[in-house]
């Protein structure tokens, strides 16, 4: 445990220093949910129905540092490091390759929560979102939707050959799943066709 | 590495049947590469057996590993750690760990803990590495290809490490590329010739085998790698 946590603290501590998943993960959910914010305020989704946009819109703004850790980030740096030859590094000395990876992937969840800790606030406050719902639901949703992504994620990292085609292969993934699942582009304003 | 099986089979037999490491010398470099993946099980061998100090460096990895110190040739490390995190990343996976601190100022890089491991020089970086391959308190320590790269001052400062290192009783498996530092260091030699056991023994007896004066022309003679017109 101690080691876990030793290897925790440093390769956090690494990722962080490398910035790119504070930038996509934490800071760009929250200016999207600014610009969101701004250009929309509190008006509703639809004429007629009880909830904003904003709502209609936040449990998207949550996925997006999940899509972002577990379709860029962990794949990224699983394949980088097979690629530098650091797990090599590892398998000489006596650390389980489980621990390995399970240290990686809490790094990965500690962005999606930190990402969503700072949302609900922002959200709560400037534009008055709640939750409509039950929050059990919301949190577990939220649950499933982390753990299945960062699990494809770090089954693109084992596949793939090097960083360069995790990338690809991650990318192939991830901007299907951005446009076309409703997060960032709303379901409604989709074609009729591909509604259907 | 299907195609040198052969290799695996003669040179690991080998190994196996030595009982106790000490200073030894590779040479043949791609094939080296191969064999001591294989000894280490990084790399799976199409034949044979390997066991070092009585375990299976592949069945018993999380046993053999507390015991044995690995630097690599090509070893790399994460962009942007620091000594300090290197060594104290290395140091949580071991279960009785020797001080990392007091290693680095043992090897003169104790006011380099805080730098950047990019920033270091070539000769610092070695130090380095011997420090990581020395923070299990290992029986056996693999030193692949220390010094190429260096100049001439960082070599004899690494030679000076592994010689004190040798006086306190640790079994070091050095692989080199110079005939020089072989000959200063090493107890017992092995010459690879494409991929195979060509010499084993001392320094004195592949003088006497291959009967020239000089060590590194024992080693051109005994790999068949002489130059020509001599």
């Amino acid at each position: 445990m101690k080691s876990f946590l030793t290897l925790l603290k440093n390769e956090l501590k690494l990722n962080i220093r490398n910035m790119n998943m504070v930038i996509f993960a934490v800071i760009m959910p929250l200016i999207v949910l600014l610009i969101l914010g701004l250009l929309n305020g509190t008006r509703s989704a639809a004429d007629g129905v009880e909830y904003t946009f904003m709502e209609q819109s936040f449990g998207a703004l949550c996925t997006i540092s999940i899509c972002a850790g577990g379709l860029m980030g962990l794949p990224l740096v699983i394949s980088e490091y097979r690629e530098r030859k650091i797990l090599k590094r590892f398998q000489v000395t006596p650390v389980s390759p489980i621990k390995l990876l399970a240290v990686e992937l809490s790094i990965y969840i500690i962005y999606c929560l930190v990402s969503m800790i700072t949302l609900i606030p922002v959200a709560m406050i400037f534009w008055k979102v709640t939750i409509h719902g039950s929050w059990l639901a919301f949190l577990g949703s939220w649950l499933l939707t982390m753990i299945s992504t960062l699990s494809i994620g770090m089954m693109v990292g084992g596949i793939a050959k090097n960083s360069k085609s995790a990338s690809v292969i991650a990318c192939l993934l991830y901007f299907p799943m951005l446009i076309f699942s409703g997060t960032t582009l709303p379901f409604e304003v989709m074609p009729e066709p591909m509604q259907k | 590495m299907r195609k040198s099986a052969k290799f695996w089979n003669l040179s690991l037999l080998r190994f196996t049947s030595i009982p106790k490491f000490s200073i030894r010398k590779f040479s043949d470099c791609t094939f080296l590469d191969n064999s001591i993946e294989c000894i280490l099980g990084t790399k799976q061998a199409d034949k044979g057996q390997v066991s070092i100090l009585g375990y299976n460096p592949r069945k018993d990895r999380r046993k053999l590993f507390q015991k044995v110190g690995v630097q690599f040739q090509e070893c790399d490390y994460q962009p942007e750690i620091k000594v300090s995190e290197l060594c104290e990343e290395t140091a949580c996976l071991y279960k009785t760990p020797a001080d990392w601190r007091e290693l680095c100022s043992q090897f003169g890089i104790g006011s380099k803990i805080k730098n950047d491991v990019k920033s270091l020089s070539g000769g610092e970086r070695q130090r380095l590495f011997i420090v990581l391959a020395l923070i299990p308190n290992p029986e056996i320590v693999f030193l692949d290809e220390l010094t190429t790269g260096l100049d001439a001052k960082a070599r004899r400062d690494v030679w000076k490490i592994l010689s004190d290192l040798k006086k306190k009783g640790l079994s070091i498996f050095l692989t080199s590329h110079f005939m020089d530092e072989v000959e200063v260091l090493c107890d017992e030699i092995c010459i690879l010739k494409k991929g195979k056991v060509v010499f084993y023994g001392t320094v004195e007896e592949s003088k006497a085998v291959s009967g020239s004066k000089k060590f590194e022309d024992a080693y051109l003679i005994l790999s068949g790698e002489e130059v020509d017109g001599e």
